[in-house]
């Protein structure tokens, strides 16, 4: 088993190392900085003084080892635009992101998972025809369109609901719905299929030969049966909202992690940008790594392979 | 079985239909009943009822005299007051100067507002003054506005109320320096808690107090009762950031916010068709244009083409059909609101005069083929304003390509010399002639694409000119040259739209400032 996980440990530190390794040269292709920051009418030498002083002057690769040396100690820099630690400017919009994801996981697990598992039961019935139909909806839907209908319905025409913006609970309903949209149809489909799967297996059939109530049957031995593959497709779905957050915070001014990425990309904060890309695939990896030595842990063939 | 999932189909694809009737663009057309709330009826009679401002970017700081951009200056503003502002027309004004003059060209000397003082308590004098200027010019600081004010020697504190600025050489546009950048921040506070902290906790003389900021969420900001102009009426302001369009055009119909700039000319009737919004527009000093660019080796580099496509880009037409009037058309270098404007020459529309020009220059039309770049949703309409030029242009057969930038590229390419024949770009705020003929047609800025020798010299000769009438005339001749030259194609002053609610008594401002102690709620 350590074996496994000092494997597993460098296969993550990998992982890290070559995302950052690619953003920063990816980025560095999108343009010089400087020219976003300056007054228009700034002088040459203004410009290239400041470009000095950012140590944009250097050689990529020299760039590229700093960088990486200050990395590895935690250190990314400060922000071009507000001059405050680029690491902390990323981690002050975490709880934020995290709330609107978790929400928006709830949220879809809470409506999914009953709709997948009646679905199942009631195969081929209009409730799992119009099932299947608004799932297919729910994936099919841009966020951003959908972010800006249910705005327009619920705020602007019944002014129930804020437009947009942070700080209570009633700020997030919208945004944790729009953003759980295209799990909910993900996982309501995967649900139905899964418990479909079980329902055919001999023990069910035995289960209802002696006599066992159906719904009995279904939440008792069905749905454990058909809940370990669907946290697997959790864990795997936590890093997608995590990321699939960007354009709804964007549309309803959520002041998450998405949007400052978004911000500090078209603004060329370039420290910002690569601590927000550090931070999230490291919650990838880390997300993949709890999932994998979960595996490990419950299947002994895994980590022998 | 079959029958039955067709019947679904039907009925999936009717809730369709539904929704997508519920969008925004096709519910505004239908002349619905008002919802019944119309907003908040209640506290419209109160004169004193909260003032929140839609805004698309957060400001970068809370300190003054660091970050040169918009957003940032707009919304702090509220907060510290400048020594010399500017009236509606862009005239200057004293505020915190009561007045100035020179004593030598080297020289200049302010005399200060007596009895004003900061919001922490902190009285108002000269050395606040040179507390700021010399923040500016401290490389430490890394302010972004250096650059401006490099010809600084030496800020003299002669009295309390009396201040004196001396420069290297002179600096005719010294009074345009500290009326468009410089603000004053309490010198004593901005020491004592460090520059990180004040930086989240600004104290000034303005009319507006700090309150909280919340990232990218709001800034709150209360009314400072004790200003030296009076009481704001409007008692608590709130600028809410919402950086997509469409959303804030929603919080905009909710009511959530009560006014917002440059709304798109394709939403306007929607605002004017709300219950609880009107349109106010002004004549920005802000303009628009299309750069011919001299500093790539293409046919533009020929006078005779660059007039050709002066006289085949029709301006009144593009005004009308793309910008729905919303525009003031200008023909030289400078627009009307600019203290330096004088009337040029219009070149006006006329195909076969360009035709013409281009068989003069040897060049059959057929056969030019010519780049045109637009960043993509920085001006108003751009992207659609690039489309119809080169279809203007198609008419007497020139092919022009268009290439859409995000504005980040844009701008790059532009400071880079990677732009090929033609960009559209704008340039604001333009009160001035310098401010704009030296940072637009010099061989050191790349903005207008336009360089050349002799327009160079005359341009060096009209920079240190001292005496007023001198100085006009050389920007006068300079301006009728550029017009000749055809350095450029100028499209207009971009109209700048606002949405504002219906009982808020605002007039918008050529320099696209929210001074929120002349707003005030009607009745």
């Amino acid at each position: 088993m350590l074996d496994y996980l000092i494997k597993r440990t460098v296969q993550v530190l990998v992982v890290l190392f070559l995302a950052l390794t690619t953003v920063f040269f990816l980025i560095r292709l999108s343009g010089d900085p400087t020219a976003l920051f300056l007054p228009p009418d700034a002088p040459r030498e203004q410009l290239e003084e400041f470009r000095k002083a950012l140590g944009f002057d250097r050689p990529l690769l020299v760039q590229y080892t700093e960088f990486m040396t200050n990395a590895v100690q935690g250190d990314f820099g400060t922000s071009l635009r507000t001059r405050e630690d680029a690491l902390q400017t990323v981690l002050s919009r975490i709880p934020a992101t995290f709330q609107l994801a978790f929400t928006a996981l709830g949220l879809s697990l809470l409506i999914s998972i009953p709709i997948g598992i009646h679905s199942a039961y009631k195969r081929n019935t209009w409730f799992d025809q119009t099932g299947v139909a608004f799932t297919v909806l729910g994936q099919a839907l841009p966020s951003f369109w959908l972010g800006l209908l249910l705005i327009y319905v619920f705020a602007v025409q019944f002014k129930w609901l804020p437009t947009g913006g942070g700080g209570s609970a009633v700020h997030l309903i919208l945004p944790a719905l729009t953003l759980a949209a295209y799990s909910v149809a993900r996982f309501a489909r995967f649900t139905r299929s899964t418990m479909l799967d079980v329902l055919r297996k001999d023990y069910i059939r035995t289960a209802k030969a002696s006599g066992v109530p159906m719904y009995k049957i279904l939440s008792m031995y069905a749905l454990k049966n058909t809940l370990i593959p669907i946290i697997t497709l959790v864990a795997l779905d936590l890093g997608v909202l995590l990321g699939g957050a960007v354009i709804v915070e964007v549309v309803f001014a959520w002041p998450g992690l998405g949007r400052l990425l978004m911000q500090s990309l078209l603004g060329r904060d370039f420290p910002v940008v690569m601590a927000g890309v550090f931070f999230i695939a490291f919650i990838y990896s880390v997300i993949n790594f709890v999932v994998d030595v979960l595996y490990a842990y419950v299947n002994p063939q895994i980590r022998f392979k | 079985m079959l029958r039955k999932n067709h019947a679904l189909l039907y009925l999936f694809l009717l809730v369709a239909v539904l929704l997508a009737a519920c969008t925004p663009e096709t519910a505004g057309t239908a002349p619905t009943t008002p919802p019944p709330q119309i907003q908040s009826a209640g506290d419209n009679n109160a004169p004193s009822k909260d003032l929140v401002i839609g805004f698309e970017a957060d400001a970068a700081t809370m300190l003054a005299n660091t970050d040169v951009n918009y957003v940032t200056d707009v919304q702090i503003r509220n907060i510290y007051d400048p020594l010399i502002d500017r009236d509606k027309n862009g005239a200057l004004i004293p505020v915190l100067a009561t007045e100035w003059k020179n004593l030598d060209p080297l020289t200049w000397e302010f005399k200060l507002r007596q009895g004003v003082k900061f919001t922490n308590g902190e009285p108002f004098h000269a050395d606040a003054v040179k507390y700021n200027i010399d923040y500016i010019l401290d490389e430490k600081n890394n302010s972004f506005y250096r650059s401006r004010w490099k010809d600084i020697k030496e800020v003299k504190v002669v009295d309390e109320n009396t201040v004196q600025i001396i420069t290297v050489q002179p600096f005719p546009t010294l009074l345009l320096r500290i009326a468009d950048d410089l603000l004053i921040m309490a010198p004593k506070h901005t020491q004592e808690v460090g520059l990180e902290k004040a930086a989240t906790d600004p104290v000034g003389t303005g009319p507006y107090k700090f309150e909280k900021w919340t990232r990218d969420e709001s800034l709150q900001l209360v009314a400072n009762d004790e200003y030296w102009q009076g009481a704001p009426t409007i008692k608590k302001l709130t600028f809410k950031i919402i950086p997509e369009f469409s959303a804030r055009l929603s919080a905009f119909l909710s009511g959530e916010i009560h006014l917002f700039k440059n709304v798109p000319v394709d939403s306007v009737e929607r605002v004017k068709n709300s219950d609880n919004g009107k349109i106010e527009m002004v004549g920005s000093s802000r303009i628009n244009y299309v750069a011919l660019n001299t500093f790539y080796d293409g046919p533009l580099k020929d006078k005779r083409v660059r007039q050709a496509i002066n006289y085949a880009i029709d301006v009144d037409e593009l005004l009308k059909s793309v910008l729905n009037g919303y525009g003031t058309k200008m023909t030289g270098p400078l627009s009307k609101v600019n203290a330096d404007y004088t009337e040029t020459k219009d070149y006006g529309y006329d195909p076969d005069k360009a035709i013409a020009l281009l068989k003069e220059a040897n060049i059959d039309p057929k056969t030019l083929k010519l780049q045109l770049d637009t960043p993509n949703g920085r001006y108003p309409m751009d992207t659609h304003v690039a489309q119809a030029i080169a279809s203007q242009l198609q008419k007497i057969g020139i092919t022009v390509t268009v290439q859409a930038n995000e504005w980040g590229n844009h701008l790059a390419k532009i400071r880079q010399h990677e732009m090929k024949d033609m960009f559209i770009l704008g340039w604001g705020p333009a009160f001035d002639a310098q401010g704009t003929i030296e940072n637009l047609f010099t061989e050191k800025a790349p903005y207008s694409g336009f360089h050349d020798k002799e327009v160079e010299a005359m341009i060096q000769k009209a920079l240190p000119v001292f005496d007023p009438a001198e100085r006009k005339k050389g920007f006068d001749e300079l301006q009728h040259r550029l017009v000749e030259e055809a350095a450029w194609v100028p499209l207009w002053q971009q109209g700048d739209l606002y949405a504002v609610d219906k009982n808020l008594e605002f007039t918008p401002r050529a320099d696209e400032k929210f001074a929120v102690f002349e707003m005030k709620w009607a009745k």
